[in-house]
């Protein structure tokens, strides 16, 4: 009877257990430390750097400045390069790499609002990111950047922090829905 | 000490974080895939704040706000926002260049409501700029869109800075 079972559990090990590095009872504890810890460390580096995804772009089109954009590059360049060696060292954590292949060329990782059409999710990142860049120039950076800002002692930079908190509640409370429907309501 | 201080602030600082916050947040994703994921969600200055706030607030007081799988499993949401602020006055601080900066109310005003306008596209598109090269990254292509979205949102918003300042005729 041993035997069964743990042929069974073998067969089923990715069902039965959490895929990742770690057991799902122990990365509930753990993800809120790892992720203040990595936090740290970026917001030290950004700080020093005046890391800036927007600024980086703002820079490169008025100046041809390159040093921020290159930082954004470097950044999707080491993703991909990070992604791809950890994929080949523990594929079971990293399954669902390279995701358009395994999971269609036109479906997003989860993030936006869920069961919209691929168009719909076309259109909602480029509106989506039309409307970061232009916010994202006029307060002069990215969410990172306004978060360093405020930790640097910008008192304008903590009210936008404090937009963006109350700004959580209220897309979900207004925002996803009304969008949602609009797309249901359009066909798309 | 000194020659790390000048390399960050040269033209090669940025490069440096680029390649540590893309192999941090592989590593990170190594651990939040085993409590739910989402995929390329190591580092995300939007969707994290949003998992913060939201999961703070469902815990405190029982409401049901949408947040990622991983920060609703977990005994507490991803912390990430909380170190970047950590972390970014520890080496603001340590660099002598913390100064409280004041706001004037019109400041206040543009701010907050860019804050709270800026969650709402980038939570439309489920990425800050960080997570779309994440998302690129790890291979979905939706994520170009919002990057060249980005691109030209920057573009048509210094095309109407330069306007009004040139006079706006």
């Amino acid at each position: 009877m041993a035997g069964v079972t743990h042929d069974y559990a073998f067969k089923h090990r990715r069902k039965l257990m959490a895929a990742g590095w770690i057991s799902k009872e122990l990365a509930v504890i753990l993800v809120p430390v790892i992720t203040l810890i990595s936090g740290c460390i970026i917001g030290y580096f950004a700080q020093r750097t005046g890391f800036c995804a927007i600024g980086g772009f703002r820079d490169y089109i008025m100046f041809r400045h390159t040093r921020l954009l290159n930082g954004f590059i470097a950044m999707l360049v080491s993703a991909f390069v990070a992604v791809l060696i950890f994929h080949l060292l523990t594929p079971l954590a990293f399954e669902n790499f390279p995701w358009a292949i395994i999971k269609g060329l036109l479906s997003p990782i989860p993030g936006a609002p869920p069961d919209l059409s691929s168009l719909a999710y076309i259109i909602l990142a480029l509106i989506g990111g039309i409307g970061m860049g232009i916010i994202g120039v006029y307060v002069g950076g990215c969410p990172l950047r306004q978060f360093v800002m405020t930790a640097e002692g910008n008192l304008k930079s903590l009210w936008f922090v404090m937009g963006m908190v109350v700004g959580s509640v209220i897309f979900y409370l207004v925002t996803v829905g009304f969008v949602t429907g609009l797309f249901k309501a359009a066909g798309v | 000490m000194n020659n790390l201080k000048n390399l960050l602030n040269g033209q090669k600082g940025p490069i440096i974080l680029g390649i540590i916050i893309g192999f941090l947040a592989a590593i990170v994703q190594g651990f939040t895939i085993s409590a739910g994921g989402p995929e390329a969600y190591g580092f995300c200055a939007l969707c994290h704040t949003r998992d913060l706030v939201n999961g703070l607030l469902n815990i405190s007081l029982g409401t049901g706000l949408g947040l990622a799988t991983v920060s609703k499993a977990a005994i507490l949401p991803v912390m990430t926002m909380v170190g970047v602020l950590i972390g970014g006055f520890v080496a603001a601080k340590r660099s002598r260049e913390f100064r409280i900066k004041h706001a004037l109310l019109k400041d206040i005003l543009v701010y907050f409501i860019g804050g709270v306008l800026l969650m709402q596209f980038g939570l439309l598109f489920g990425a800050c700029p960080y997570r779309a090269a994440l998302r690129l990254g790890y291979g979905d292509f939706i994520a170009l869109f919002g990057i060249i979205g980005i691109i030209v949102g920057v573009w048509l918003a210094l095309l109407m800075i330069m306007r009004s300042n040139t006079g706006g005729n």
